[in-house]
């Protein structure tokens, strides 16, 4: 029988220890002057990346960009729990978690000599973020509904509330549990209904007139299988999700952008403070036209830079950013735990 | 052999004592990483306020504000509805299984574990087919039968989702109540009939008492699963709020980690209370 004495453990685990620091730190040092971590969705949102921005970066670089998966407030918790040396080189965000990042000191400013490309991205965009990150997609918050279902669809918010109201059909609509509902919904119907971020008791008060006539969906997809197995005919979903189930083949969805402006929903790139500077490049890479281009055809969003000429295909899918309603993100950030606290107290059982 | 050899052959008194600790070391370890240390920090940050302070306002709104009260009874309720459902459905089945069953018994367990080689996703998506207000059932009976003129609302309800988790957990129940059940001597059965009492009293003053064991530690399984359940009911719940929603609610829109923090750990204290009364009642009828 092999007996294990205390002394032949520790020698053992000194020597693994040892070997770790000899073979393995090396290796990680250097990983960091070559390699990046960047950060993606999942399901098509990665492909996209992959394709439109972790290929050419590559190329053209000859370093490598390991993709993280996962959502905008895991990454930023990740950052603020390490901050000297944050496990992801860049962040995808959504606006009010950006300014978040921006008024913490988390990330670094942008300027033209750092990514070229910013150049032709709209100003308003990246002061939108306070110039630390910019948008450089975005999706509009409208009304997606079942075409063979519906054959008149409401074209407004205000007739979205009334139709479903009066029971004419069952609305999908995103529950609290969806980080961008705030925005999406409840300012996005509070300003169509009369109100604004100072006031959001237009919405809370056409939730309750809708409250029979609703169901909510807890993420994306979700609302996909609300519309397909009949549980809701219509709801309140993005425009590029919409066309992409209609291109995998549920040409029975069709989107409509609400008379008062579907809300406009960015995603914002940021470099944490203390990233590999490599990561400069590949934002420069994100903000590419050509690349933007790629990334508009598969993900059927809006992209920003201003040289982007869509394809046929995908034009009178796209609405410019100037047409939409465009989210006063940092007085929202302000005010979004009262709404969050309301939400559940009046809607949530 | 010499006693100079025997010795040296013999591990060590030293060795021998150590040993014993060594082997349970890497579990300890484990233990102490991975939830020992994260409950600490869990526990520091639901009390330190964000200017960096003591505080205990957070545990004091989820204890005093009618809301968050709610929320806990919601859990709780929940929680035991489940038990209790998942009880009386699954108690008969292992009866069956263990005393009817007989060469069924290998396809009666398979069946009873199908459900839980899909993914949770995919048995949750599969309720929003069957019955949505256009799914399978509504179809059947407005369009085939035509008993109803309209489809019922069956998903996104707190019934629904209820339905959902009894459904995924009810093997657990199964399997620990026919575990205990197997080891009851069917002679002690016998016996109380041979001594008058008909199959309804020998069934629970003998047979019932007896697998209480069983019953408890199905009833732990079941309320602890379902007190921290969160895809069934954030898909069929229609709205319905828990502390494991709440929690994620904290995270994911208002990132409040103080208050998601205090709401974990109030999860916790309710659970291990609950598994303390069941074990408390358990032992008490058992003995």
């Amino acid at each position: 029988m092999t007996i294990i004495k205390r002394r032949h453990f520790l020698g053992g685990s000194a020597m693994i220890g040892a070997g770790l620091m000899a073979g393995g730190m090396p290796r990680l040092a250097n990983a960091q002057s070559t390699e990046i971590t960047v950060t993606a969705f999942g399901g098509v949102w990665e492909e996209a990346v992959r394709k439109c921005f972790v290929a050419p970066f590559e190329a053209k670089t000859k370093a490598k960009a390991n993709v993280s998966l996962g959502g905008p407030p895991q990454w930023l918790a990740q950052v603020e729990a390490n901050q000297a040396k944050p496990p992801v080189d860049v962040l995808i965000m959504t606006p009010d978690l950006a300014l978040t990042a921006a008024k913490s000191g988390l990330v670094d400013d942008f300027t033209v000599d750092k990514i070229p490309n910013l150049a032709k991205i709209p100003k308003e965009l990246t002061d939108s973020v306070m110039g630390k990150g910019t948008l450089f997609d975005y999706g509009v918050g409208g009304i997606t509904f079942h075409k063979e279902r519906v054959k008149n669809p409401p074209k407004s918010f205000a007739e979205f509330v009334d139709r479903v109201s009066k029971g004419e059909f069952v609305a999908s609509v995103p529950s609290i549990a969806y980080a961008v509902t705030p925005i999406m919904l409840i300012w996005a119907m509070a300003k169509a209904l009369g109100g604004g971020v100072d006031n959001v008791d237009p919405f809370f008060k056409a939730m309750a007139k809708m409250k029979d006539n609703l169901v909510f969906w807890g993420g994306p997809n979700d609302f996909f299988n609300h519309l397909s197995s009949g549980e809701a005919e219509v709801g309140i979903y993005f425009d590029g999700r919409t066309w992409n189930h209609y291109d995998s083949g549920a040409t029975w969805i069709d989107f409509i952008n609400p008379e008062e402006g579907g809300s406009l929903n960015g995603v914002a790139v940021q470099k944490p403070k203390n990233a590999n500077p490599l990561a400069w490049e590949y934002i420069n890479e994100i903000l590419d036209a050509q690349n933007q281009t790629k990334f508009a055809d598969i993900m059927n969003y809006g992209v920003t830079n201003s040289d982007v000429v869509y394809s046929d295909k995908i034009k009178p899918r796209i609405t410019p950013w100037q047409k939409t309603a465009f989210p006063p993100y940092e007085q929202i950030a302000q005010v979004r735990n009262e709404w969050v606290d309301r939400w559940n107290r009046e809607i949530g059982r | 052999m010499s006693d100079t050899s025997l010795q040296q052959t013999l591990p060590s008194r030293r060795t021998r004592l150590l040993a014993p600790p060594l082997l349970a070391l890497p579990a300890v370890l484990f233990l102490v990483v991975f939830f020992v240390l994260p409950l600490i920090d869990n526990g520091m940050r639901s009390v330190i306020a964000n200017d960096g302070g003591f505080t205990l306002s957070r545990y004091a709104s989820l204890l005093t504000d009618g809301f968050y009260l709610w929320i806990i009874a919601q859990t709780v309720l929940l929680s035991a509805g489940v038990t209790i459902i998942s009880i009386i459905i699954g108690y008969p089945v292992a009866y069956f299984l263990v005393r009817k069953a007989g060469r069924f018994s290998g396809l009666i367990i398979f069946l009873l574990i199908a459900p839980l080689l899909t993914s949770i996703i995919m048995r949750t998506f599969g309720w929003q087919v069957l019955f949505a207000r256009r799914g399978l059932v509504n179809n059947l009976l407005v369009d085939q039968l035509g008993i109803l003129s309209a489809p019922l609302r069956l998903t996104n309800s707190p019934e629904i989702a209820i339905a959902a988790l009894v459904h995924v957990l009810v093997p657990f129940m199964v399997l620990s109540i026919a575990t205990v059940l197997q080891g009851i001597d069917t002679r002690l059965e016998e016996s109380a009939k041979i001594l008058g009492a008909n199959r309804l009293r020998t069934f629970f003053e003998v047979t019932l008492p007896l697998s209480l064991d069983g019953i408890g530690t199905g009833a732990i399984l079941v309320f602890m699963i379902a007190n921290g359940s969160f895809v069934t009911l954030v898909l069929l719940g229609g709205g319905m709020q828990t502390l494991p929603l709440m929690i994620y609610q904290q995270f994911n829109t208002t990132r409040d980690f103080g208050m998601a923090s205090a709401m974990s750990m109030i999860l916790l204290v309710i659970a291990v209370f609950c598994l303390f009364l069941q074990l408390r009642l358990v032992r008490r009828k058992g003995a």
